[in-house]
């Protein structure tokens, strides 16, 4: 290309600054998007990452227990007795944190990681403690020696930016509130870690010494997990520590999440480190297990993957829409200069420059839109990354993430992404502008009689498409291969766009001649006739649409099953759950003896205890539900509150009752048992089987859960805590009266227990479901907005290059007002075709995300339900956003004079 | 620059059509705009055809530039059979030995007169560069069609004879073998289009260039050495005394 042929093209680029910058915008929102995604993501799994390392430290491996805990003597027959080179007993729980009247308020203060250490043992563990007491060479500094910790009980360390943050230093009471009971610690000093990872990784840790912890946390005598560094070769899934002592990544091929270590054949070992390991198993109780702790954190990541995914399909979706709408441009530039492009080939450019002249184009348009892009998915990215959070905290466990994480990766991958994405768009059009023969060029007539002779091959692919993406459907497999048949639906659907839009126009001719007289039929002429610009104005109005309502469909009928669901499964009249955040799945414990006192309250029918439990199984942990009630009773698939999947509903109840478990449908998916299957759990007497009687519905969450009765609990695991329980109300007993007597009876006892009534926690369950939506309201929301956009701008195109055609008519009389309606009929039009279009695919789309995609993300059953409301609404979105855009052109054409516009031609 | 080769070689053949035919399908038909025609034509020669709208003489000048290949037949310029190259040989041919000149002018909107001009040379320059000495031959044959105060403007600031005069400077700029001009004074006036006209016919005689115009125009023919029209899709070359507006 020669420096001319690149100035001709910025002036083309400048000239229009409408079209350009439409295109710009274009790219920037749909890389803003994924890059938002991709940096909200990102930053919670740091996040994650952070306070996993901060935790976790320099542990390779840890030796965990089920609801119960470790006894404290396990920590001394491990270093004593097994000899463990290094050991490290920790007491976790999570705490909340705040002055005495924020703590007052029923949702005030910070939730902290209460952290108990021994001083003694935490050197080689915790690279941010390892300098505290010794004089110098510490990765932090601090003013206080962390023996203190032991020699003053009662006294605890935090991050000194926290600290600041809850108005407390050195020397300072801070008042903390654990599972409703009140406690206090007093700050013996702060953590200044010099290094911004580290900083952010002990910014919620509350570290105080063991004793102080189980006090603090109630769990006297009992410690949460033994960190150990066992030498090289007892691990091969170990990590890497990084220059900031924070970050970490897994080296090597991981074994499945909560492999057993001590699983005789286990291929970590070294014949060296066999004797130290054997020691190591046998001093550990029955109900105690040695895991890595890269296996830990896996398992963990892993819970959030599908959700993650998801929200990056959803980005995706913006940025397809995004190369609709770069297409629809760069394909207009040439049209537009059909003239220029042939005079430039007569002139001796070779096709090869015409071509590279096109996607240079292109080329500035997306370093500028994937450049803004960047910068609008970092704003924006701060806005997303708290949805994230939020649902991450609503579904699967507590994490703060103290701000956005940028890494380099990500902006790297949107901005290839925008770039590759805008290039792939423009190749089309590129193409185009290569074949037109010099001189006798592209003319409008040669393009739409060319578009109207594609429109039986694009048909034909766009069934294939559509064929293709059915296969895929058809196979057995992951999420990714159904996200690549959805995209593969919709590109199909696409191209399908433009033979369906002559066909409606066909059948639209007559009833708009008799609604509007020749202007009706001239603007359903005008659509069919300017095929090559509005069959991809529409196929991008129809994808963003159909989006629209597939996710609206599965939002719909995801959340009226959950209604049914919580209809069916909330029976009781009142529940309790213990107060506190935080905790993982399992949460705090209330006092067994609350819910006798409760028993006995005037009206109160019976008490159902509720004890939630995570418990380790050689396939990972497992969320348990251990219920006081018969669940299931003969006689009925659906009864005593849960409705069966799978078993026999006769049988399931008394097999429930003598011991076996029932598991959720994502837990029969995930872990790949159904009913008969024997599920493995380690119970305080070692690892025990127990059946499978039958597969539930479960909504609660995408994890899945095993429920098992109570009373079995109880004999295998020995933990008497509660979660909460509910009440049932004798008949003609008020609701009312009995709540007011359950709360005062309560508070008098415990602060801050949550009493629900049935609609308040149906209403409260409602709520976090809506919440996790949120982000995917948000996601859908951006989509819909680039295909505005791309709507606007083909629009755009569509009547300015129209200016002659209509100054001949505004010439032979017709009138501005006429102009206006004709444009407005032909929009009108185009949106009313979008809008019924976008219905089929629609729903298509929302098949697909509910029995495939959720099926295989999340492993529910989801009735798919379609409300009147949601496809009125797509058409009038359709409609409305085809009508708007359709605004200035009009306006525009409207009033340009007749004369200048044929004199401009 | 353009002086380069002038006189040189007067009565060499320049162009050789031989039995070319051009054939199009149209609505699953065949339709035969040229049917075996042959003539040739000498540097330095000016020739017009002539004929009424739609005879084929639009396609007869594409046949010669090669933007259009035959149906049959050859085309052979300065002894390069230009119908046997391929479609990228035939553009670097173009570029480097063909000026064009259009009854719409075609001047890109987005460069100044000055770079419109200057395209052609950029073309056949070694990567876009154009010497010294050949910026400075071609700005003076601007200043000699009346056009150096107007080099920065932009092409829709000037008259359509204005921008038909930077259309033949450009034809000649780069120093072609042969200047093709497809109804040059189709989109003037009258006056406009005689001044066009002599501008057209004093710069290739004085280059040396060979002239082949498409023309209706019964004045263009004055100016002509030899006239061609095509008639029932075959060339014919018309004698002196049959010129369109000679005397019978």
């Amino acid at each position: 290309m020669t420096p001319l042929l690149v100035r001709s093209s910025l002036r083309y680029l400048v000239r229009h600054p409408w079209q350009s910058g439409l295109a710009v915008l274009g790219v920037a929102l749909g890389v803003a998007v994924v890059v938002a995604v991709d940096l909200a993501n990102a930053s919670a799994l740091q996040a994650f990452d952070l306070s996993t390392e901060a935790v976790t430290g320099r542990t390779t491996h840890q030796v965990v227990a089920g609801p119960g805990g470790l006894p404290d003597d396990t920590f001394r027959r491990l270093a004593v007795e097994a000899g463990a080179p290094a050991a490290a007993p920790v007491v976790e729980s999570w705490v909340t944190a705040g002055s005495d009247a924020v703590l007052a308020r029923r949702h005030g203060g910070r939730t902290l990681h209460l952290l108990g250490i021994d001083p003694f043992a935490e050197a080689p563990f915790r690279p941010y403690l390892a300098g505290l007491g010794a004089a110098s060479g510490g990765r932090s500094r601090t003013r206080v020696d962390l023996a203190a910790l032991l020699t003053r009980p009662g006294t605890a360390l935090l991050s000194g930016t926290t600290a600041r943050e809850l108005g407390v230093a050195a020397g300072s009471r801070l008042a903390l509130r654990v599972e409703g009971r009140a406690a206090a610690v007093t700050l013996l000093g702060t953590l200044e870690p010099q290094d911004e990872n580290t900083r952010r990784a002990v910014a919620d840790l509350l570290i105080v010494d063991i004793a102080t912890a189980q006090e603090i946390a109630g769990k006297v005598g009992q410690l949460s997990r033994i960190d150990l560094i066992l030498p090289a070769g007892h691990d091969s899934g170990g990590r890497d520590r990084s220059a900031g002592g924070a970050q970490t990544r897994p080296a090597g091929k991981l074994r499945p999440p909560g492999s057993d270590s001590c699983a005789p054949s286990s291929p970590d070992l070294s014949l060296r480190s066999h004797d130290l390991l054997a020691r190591i198993c046998a001093a550990l109780p029955p109900g105690a297990e040695l895991l890595r702790a890269a296996a830990r954190r896996e398992s963990t990541e892993s819970m959030t993957r599908a959700f993650r995914l998801n929200l990056t399909a959803l980005s995706l979706l913006a940025l397809v829409c995004g190369g609709f709408l770069i297409y629809n441009t760069i394909t207009f530039s040439v049209v537009q200069r059909r003239t220029l492009l042939g005079t430039l080939r007569a002139l001796g450019v070779t096709r090869g420059e015409v071509f590279a002249l096109v996607l240079a184009e292109a080329a500035l348009v997306a370093v500028a839109g994937s450049g803004l892009g960047l910068l609008a998915g970092v704003a924006l990215g701060r806005g997303l990354v708290r949805l994230v959070t939020q649902t991450i905290n609503d579904l699967y466990f507590v994490l703060s993430v103290q701000g956005l994480a940028l890494p380099a990766w990500t902006l790297a991958k949107g901005f290839a992404l925008g770039v590759g994405a805008t290039l792939a768009a423009a190749l089309g059009p590129a193409i185009e502008a290569t074949t037109a023969p010099p001189r006798a060029v592209l003319t409008r007539s040669t393009l739409e009689a060319r578009v109207k002779k594609a429109l039986p091959r694009a048909g034909a692919v766009g069934t294939g498409l559509l064929a293709l993406g059915g296969g895929l459907l058809a196979l057995p497999g992951g999420i990714a291969l159904a996200f690549v048949a959805l995209f593969a639906v919709i590109v199909g659907f696409a191209l399908l766009t433009p033979l369906a839009t002559v066909g409606l126009m066909r059948l639209a001719r007559r009833p708009m001649g008799a609604l509007f007289g020749f202007l009706g039929r001239l603007a359903a002429g005008g659509v069919v006739a300017a095929l090559s610009r509005t069959a991809v104005a529409l196929a991008a109005l129809v994808v963003a649409v159909s989006v629209t309502v597939g996710v609206g469909v599965m939002i719909a009928s995801f959340r009226s099953t959950v209604v049914r669901w919580l209809d069916a499964s909330l029976s009781a009249d009142l529940y309790v759950t213990a107060p506190g955040r935080g905790g993982g799945f399992a949460g705090p414990t209330l006092d067994p003896g609350l819910a006798d006192r409760a028993a006995a309250l005037p009206g109160v029918a019976r008490v159902d205890r509720i004890r939630r439990a995570e418990i380790l199984s050689p396939t990972g942990p497992v969320r348990l539900i251990a219920v006081d009630r018969d669940v299931l009773h003969p006689g009925g698939e659906h009864s005593g509150g849960l409705l069966l999947r799978r078993g026999d509903p006769a049988a399931v109840g008394p097999a429930f009752t003598r011991g076996a478990v029932i598991v959720s449908e994502p837990f029969s998916r995930r872990r790949g048992v159904d009913v008969g299957s024997i599920l493995l759990l380690r119970t305080a007497a070692g690892l025990r089987s127990f059946r499978v009687a039958g597969v539930y519905y479960d909504y609660a969450s995408d994890q899945g859960l095993v429920m098992m009765a109570r009373r079995t609990y109880l004999a295998a695991f020995g933990d008497r805590g509660l979660s909460g329980f509910s009440l049932t109300l004798a008949p003609g007993a008020d609701a009312d009266t009995v709540e007011r007597a359950l709360r005062a009876q309560l508070q008098a006892t415990t602060e801050g227990l949550t009493v629900q009534s049935n609609r308040a926690l149906k209403r409260a369950s409602l709520a976090i479901f809506d919440r996790t939506f949120r982000i995917t309201g948000v996601l859908r929301l951006l989509a819909g907005l680039v295909a505005g956009i791309g709507v606007l701008s083909a629009l755009l195109a569509l009547e300015l290059e129209r200016g002659r055609e209509l100054a001949v008519l505004r010439a032979n009389g017709l009138t501005p007002g006429q102009v206006w309606q004709l444009v407005t009929a032909e929009t009108g039009l185009l949106g009313l075709a979008s809008g019924l279009l976008s219905l089929p695919v629609g729903l298509a789309l929302a098949w697909i995300m509910i029995f495939v995609v959720n099926r295989r993300s999340f492993g529910w059953t989801v009735q798919m339900e379609t409300t009147p409301r949601v496809l009125v609404e797509a058409i009038v979105l359709a409609l409305g956003a085809a009508l708007l855009a359709g605004l200035y052109p009009a306006f525009r054409t409207a009033r340009t004079s007749p004369a200048r516009a044929l004199r401009e031609e | 620059m353009y002086h380069a080769g002038a006189m040189a070689g007067r009565d060499e053949i320049l162009i050789e059509i031989r039995d070319l035919s051009r054939t199009y399908e149209e609505g699953g038909r065949e339709r035969t705009v040229l049917r075996g025609a042959n003539a040739n034509l000498r540097r330095g020669e000016i020739a017009v055809l002539v004929g009424r709208s739609g005879t084929g003489k639009s396609t007869l000048l594409n046949l010669l530039s090669g933007i259009d290949p035959p149906s049959g037949g050859e085309v052979v310029i300065d002894g390069v059979s230009i119908s046997r190259l391929s479609e990228r040989e035939r553009t670097l041919f173009r570029r480097d030995r063909i000026g064009f000149v259009f009854q719409f002018f075609n001047l890109i909107p987005t460069l100044t007169v000055e770079e419109n001009f200057l395209l052609p040379l950029e073309l056949k320059g070694r990567r876009g560069r154009v010497p010294p000495a050949a910026r400075q031959a071609a700005l003076d044959l601007l200043a000699e069609v009346g056009l150096a105060d107007r080099r920065a403007s932009f092409p829709d600031r000037l008259s359509g004879g204005e921008q038909q005069r930077v259309a033949v400077a450009r034809a000649l700029a780069h120093d072609p073998l042969l200047v093709l001009a497809d109804e040059p004074t189709g989109n003037l006036d009258l006056e406009t289009g005689l001044a066009v006209l002599a501008l057209l016919d004093r710069l290739t005689r004085r280059a040396g260039k060979t002239l082949v115009m498409a023309t209706h125009s019964p004045e263009v023919v004055g100016l002509a050495d030899r006239v061609f029209r095509i008639e029932d899709c075959r060339l014919i070359e018309l004698p002196p005394a049959a010129k369109p507006g000679s005397p019978a």
